[in-house]
């Protein structure tokens, strides 16, 4: 059993608690005492979900994509598991900021939909995270699935801020940005829970990514051993 | 010196064995075709359709068309041992991604190439003066999407589903070439001036070159024995 293992077992507690905390006070700040926008009214409290999501979506992604370097470099399976992990979890949190960004974009934007960068960007950030897992899903030999995945995710990385940068150029040559998500410029009320829920969604995430990761480094531990016990067996 | 023989030893390769089958060529143009066959029975007959929506619809031929050529690059390689003749093979490894991605370009951009009179056939359009500039643009496209497709397909040509996975792996990443060329494309059949759509003509060239050099790099860990 790694000693890296051990230790994420021994002290996911403490980030799954403390993430639950910072959750927890954030949405009471939130939803409950913070005062709602001049503009936008009571809606603007679907944003302190939102934004952490987002923000931790691009967290995970940069998590993947240092793994997968740092595999490539070290091949060290553990870290392969837990570029895994965060891929799987940042589907989680990829979908969770599209969906509340879209359900935020209809009673501000009117719109449930738009081909703004930062929508575009997230959409196919998403689709290369299924991607990633699907190319996993579909090698069998766990080193070339390690190593494929890996050139995938580094590929992926290298692309996403092309793609960012060429649908703003996109979006700025066709109309001036009359919507712009960056529009809201932060009361100081509204920064505090917005900074909370920000770290306690990253701590949740860190603590998920700290299951996750353990599970799948036990799950091919079992395979190995299957994979002994019957060639023992055949002996 | 001798890598760039390498190089060439590679496409002469793909291109004897293409010649002799015509296997990939003809499935890529009857493909097209189709594409073409149906886009015309959508919407040849609105003048303003056709106009704002060809560039578009030329991408989407020529995407979906190279796709079908890229998968079949390394896939033609299973039979007999090829791809590990490949893999064992003393020559640099980024020798065998460039040689790959000339054929594949050179087949592709020959596709294209075959299309574009059936586009001015079917969609009436006027491109004789602006061909240069029109030439250049497919080149530039055809290439961001063959650099990518290359590495793609020498990645998934061992795995299962291997025809499901290229399109899903390629076609997100190459969103930024098919803005380029479809926004350069657009300009160009508009009669924009030169000095409009360059930007995007720009956007495509550093996306080549770009993606050109990672995956030459990357290729090594993908055809690693």
């Amino acid at each position: 059993m790694s000693r890296f293992i051990l230790w994420l077992r021994a002290y996911q507690g403490w980030f799954g608690t403390a993430g639950g905390l910072c959750v927890a006070a954030g949405l009471y700040l939130g939803l409950v005492s913070s005062p709602p926008d001049a503009y936008q009214g009571e809606v603007v409290r679907i944003m302190y979900m939102h934004v952490p999501l987002a923000q931790t979506s691009l967290f995970a992604y940069a998590t993947l994509f240092i793994c997968s370097l740092w595999y490539l470099w070290k091949r060290d399976p553990v870290v392969d598991n837990a570029a895994h992990a965060a891929a799987g979890i940042g589907v989680f949190f990829t979908s969770a900021a599209l969906v509340t960004g879209s359900i935020w974009a209809k009673p501000t934007w009117n719109t449930w939909w738009t081909w703004d960068p930062r929508l575009v960007s997230f959409t196919v950030l998403l689709l290369i995270l299924i991607g990633y897992l699907m190319l996993r899903m579909f090698i069998d030999e766990p080193e070339r699935q390690a190593r494929f995945a890996a050139i995938l995710a580094i590929v992926g990385g290298i692309d996403l801020p092309i793609v960012k940068f060429s649908v703003e150029w996109w979006r700025t040559l066709h109309q001036p940005l009359s919507i712009s998500p960056r529009g809201i410029s932060y009361a100081g009320a509204m920064l505090v829970p917005l900074v909370v829920m920000a770290i306690g969604v990253a701590l949740l995430f860190t603590y998920m990514l700290m299951v996750r990761t353990q599970l799948l480094y036990l799950r091919q531990l079992l395979e190995a051993k299957k994979g002994r016990l019957l060639s023992r067996a055949h002996l | 010196m001798r890598f760039f023989s390498f190089i060439g030893w590679i496409v002469w390769k793909d291109l004897l064995s293409e010649l002799r089958s015509r296997e990939s060529l003809s499935s890529m143009l009857f493909f097209a075709l189709a594409v073409i066959l149906i886009f015309s029975f959508s919407f040849s007959t609105d003048e303003e359709a056709v106009r704002q929506l060809i560039a578009g619809v030329m991408w989407v031929a020529f995407g979906f068309t190279g796709i079908i050529g890229l998968g079949k690059s390394f896939a033609s390689e299973l039979q007999n041992d090829c791809l590990e003749a490949l893999q064992v093979n003393p020559i640099p490894k980024g020798a065998i991604y460039l040689g790959k991605l000339l054929a594949n370009l050179i087949f592709i951009v020959s596709v294209e190439l075959l299309l574009l009179p059936l586009f001015v056939i079917f969609f009436n359009l006027d491109i004789l003066a602006k061909l240069p500039v029109l030439l250049v643009i497919m080149m530039s496209g055809t290439l961001g999407l063959s650099a990518l497709g290359t590495l793609f397909s020498a990645l998934t040509v061992q795995i299962r589903a291997r025809e499901v996975m290229l399109p899903i792996l390629l076609l997100p990443m190459a969103v930024p070439v098919f803005i380029g060329a479809v926004e350069a494309t657009r300009g160009v059949l508009d009669g924009e001036p030169f000095g409009f759509y360059r930007p995007w003509i720009d956007l495509l060239l550093v996306f080549d070159v770009i993606f050109v050099v990672v995956s030459f790099w990357v290729i090594e860990f993908v055809l690693d024995t």
